[in-house]
């Protein structure tokens, strides 16, 4: 097989453009094209955070070595990003809407978030695709399409790989007969969804030969919408040689910048600020069992998501949760046991899932939460809210401890329960479990898959 | 002087030639815009056609005048454009009929590819609706080529599920026009009669075909009250006018 040419789509962007201190903006000008391997990892640019960007870069790269793909082109929204960036054998083409556009697309791509997350049920979003909103959102899609449709002029792509619920009417609206599969990243629950939405999504979804989920139940619920296409269900991925532990000064010099001290006992939360991330429900229960372990702390780890970036949207989201949480914080009396990290560059990130004492993810809804595994490849024990999709791989008191989102009470006795002295044998059962569970969601699993998939849709 | 007189009279019938092709070329596109501004209610394909046919007959007209000032007898031309348009008519009849019947069931029968229909006695799934002819795919999956003029003679129910709320509007866009923007803008214009259309299914614009020149788009609605069907139409096809001017307004 000579190797598939791919087109993958997400919204977020592989790499963001940073303003250095010392110069200009390097994707200041959309016209021009670049090479990241010029650039400064950390001045002039960064990785995205998060999952989809994380999960799907180190696939592509995975592929493209071992022959599968021949070539891959990225299309994402990147306002503040250069025209496009050669980075190794992968092409990134970026797309950028006027600022009088990024708000309407913003409120419909919110209201569709909201709603799906099950925290923002207004009924005024029923009729959300009938607003002027919509037409910047269809814009953008639209946008997004014919970029795509011009580089399939002359690439001839084999498959095209769309990636986040808010690029769902691009498979539509580009018009081809070639394969297009769809991952949705976040819940999929078909009784939350308006019945004023259900013809269009589906119209949407109809355009797609797979449509893959991250949970079991998502599928289950998903097929009650009865799309055209296929529906599989593949856990999300990491790169475990992504993970490694940092050397102990290094990890020493990490904390000491957050004020984190040696006898410390470390609770880590790693998640953006966003109501849906339950950092809040994190705060209560912590509230709650500080003053019989005094030596713990709270870590919070996490800044804006990019639609909440100034690079993005610059949606305010994120700075008023924060703001929240802060206050929250300050009513409980524990501002010196609870550290707000903001951003963290990876080997702060690593430093700081090193010295923790147990994870948690306390999201309201989580997509699925490879927050657990980074733990669980760290050798660190997790506590998982059960509103996610990872919960159905961990059995409670097995390789995870397990709480209701809904429930501080709930998510304070685990917490004890892993700061308990006697808790050894607990503690080592969950991180040599995890461990074995984290090869599930690792690229190797998961290369096999993909693989067979992009097989299946284009009969290579 | 005689050599300049001579030249003038030998050039004059070449610059009046000139000049007429000339004032052809601002008559038609005058014409064009015109016919396109009367017609902004009918349905864009309709109303391009139109404008196709206007532009054509004063072409003739200019090109007949022009070759009349070059010598050429306007009436052994006019015999000559008469006689081949008559042998083409004679000879390619059926084609032409399935053709034009073609045109005029994209624009006004209510099916679309993916409906189920029953025509002349056969009932499928429509296919594919070509220059000539309607396929269906018939229940015990045969395909049946039921020839484009038929859609217009005889009698056509469209079986598929709501069909009657259905309205697909055929859209053609020329390859300059600003997809994105007229989308978003037609969207925009649309959301104003979202009370005259049932809510649960907001427009839809999907891509039919694409060249370089232009892009066939089809826009479908879901009426709420079948009575409203043919105002409605009429509403939308002027709404889709308005945004194209408005789009490539916009652009220029």
């Amino acid at each position: 097989m000579a190797g598939l040419s791919i087109c993958i789509n997400t919204q977020t962007p592989l790499v963001q453009f940073l303003e250095p201190s010392d110069g200009v903006l390097v994707g200041a000008d959309p016209r021009t094209s670049v090479v990241l391997e010029g650039l400064r990892e950390g001045i002039d640019y960064r990785f995205s955070p998060g999952g989809v960007t994380r999960m799907v870069h180190p696939m592509v790269r995975r592929l493209l070595e071992k022959g599968v793909l021949r070539e891959a082109h990225w299309v994402a929204f990147n306002p503040r990003g250069p025209r496009t960036v050669q980075m190794g054998e992968m092409t990134l083409h970026h797309v950028s809407i006027g600022t009088e556009r990024m708000d309407g697309y913003g409120k419909v791509k919110e209201a569709i978030w909201g709603r799906i997350h099950e925290i923002d049920s207004a009924p005024q979003h029923d009729d959300l695709f009938w607003t002027e909103a919509f037409a910047e959102y269809a814009y953008y899609n639209r946008l997004t399409a014919e970029q795509i449709q011009r580089l399939d002029e002359e690439h001839d792509f084999d498959v095209f790989y769309v990636h986040d619920f808010q690029q769902l009417p691009v498979g539509h609206m580009l018009g081809t007969l070639k394969p297009k599969i769809f991952r949705w990243h976040i819940p999929f629950d078909v009784s939350v969804i308006p019945d004023h939405w259900r013809a269009l999504l589906s119209t949407y979804l109809d355009s797609y030969d797979v449509i893959v989920v991250s949970a079991r139940r998502y599928a289950a619920s998903l097929a009650a919408l009865g799309p055209r296409g296929r529906i599989l269900q593949l856990p999300p991925y990491v790169d475990p040689a992504e993970y490694s532990r940092p050397a102990p000064r290094e990890a020493a010099k990490s904390c000491a910048r957050f004020g984190i001290q040696r006898a410390d006992q470390l609770a880590l939360v790693v998640g953006r600020m966003d109501p849906i991330k339950g950092q809040d429900r994190a705060i209560e229960a912590f509230r709650q069992i500080a003053a019989e372990f005094p030596s713990v702390k709270l870590v919070l780890v996490g800044n804006g998501s990019f639609s909440g970036s100034k690079q993005g949207l610059g949606l305010p989201k994120s700075a008023g949760w924060r703001a929240h949480l802060e206050e929250l914080v300050r009513a409980a009396g524990l501002e010196d046991r609870v550290v707000f990290t903001g951003h963290v560059n990876q080997t702060e990130l690593d430093a700081l899932y090193e010295r923790c004492w147990f994870t948690i993810l306390p999201s309201v809804r989580e997509g699925f939460g490879l927050v657990a595994v980074e733990s669980w490849l760290h050798g660190k024990p997790t506590i998982v809210t059960r509103r996610s999709g990872i919960a159905e791989l961990i059995q409670d008191g097995s390789n995870g401890l397990l709480f209701d989102p809904e429930d501080p009470d709930g998510l304070a006795q685990q917490m004890r329960l892993l700061l308990d002295r006697r808790s050894a044998e607990l503690r080592s059962r969950l991180v040599r479990n995890g461990r074995s569970t984290s090869k599930k969601c690792s690229l190797d699993e998961a290369e096999a898959a993909e693989g067979a998939l992009l097989a299946e849709v284009t009969e290579a | 002087m005689l050599t300049l007189v001579a030249f003038w009279n030998a050039f004059k019938p070449y610059l009046a030639f000139v000049v007429i092709v000339l004032l052809t070329v601002l008559v038609a596109w005058l014409v064009n815009g015109l016919v396109g501004r009367l017609m902004r209610q009918s349905a864009p394909q309709a109303a391009g056609a139109a404008r196709r046919v206007a532009a054509i007959v004063v072409a003739l007209i200019g090109g007949t005048l022009a070759l009349q000032t070059l010598g050429i007898s306007p009436a052994i031309l006019l015999l000559v454009i008469g006689l081949l348009g008559v042998t083409v008519l004679v000879a390619l009849r059926e084609p032409l009929g399935n053709y034009g019947s073609k045109y005029f069931a994209d624009l006004y029968t209510p099916f679309r590819v993916g409906d189920t229909i029953k025509v002349l006695g056969w009932s499928g799934k429509v296919l594919e609706v070509n220059a000539m002819s309607t396929i269906l795919l018939s229940d015990d999956e045969q395909l049946v080529s039921v020839p484009n003029s038929a859609m217009i003679r005889d009698v056509v129910v469209n079986t598929s599920p709501q069909a009657w709320k259905e309205v697909v509007v055929p859209i053609s866009i020329s390859g300059n026009v600003d997809l994105p923007a007229f989308e978003s803008d037609l969207h925009k214009s649309l959301s104003k009669l979202r009370f005259r259309l049932d809510r649960r299914f907001p427009p839809v614009v999907t891509t039919k075909s694409r060249t370089p020149q232009s892009t066939d788009l089809s826009l479908i609605l879901m009426l709420r009250r079948p009575e409203d069907r043919e105002s409605l139409v009429v509403e939308v096809n002027k709404r889709v006018a308005e945004t194209l001017d408005r789009v490539r307004g916009a652009k220029r």
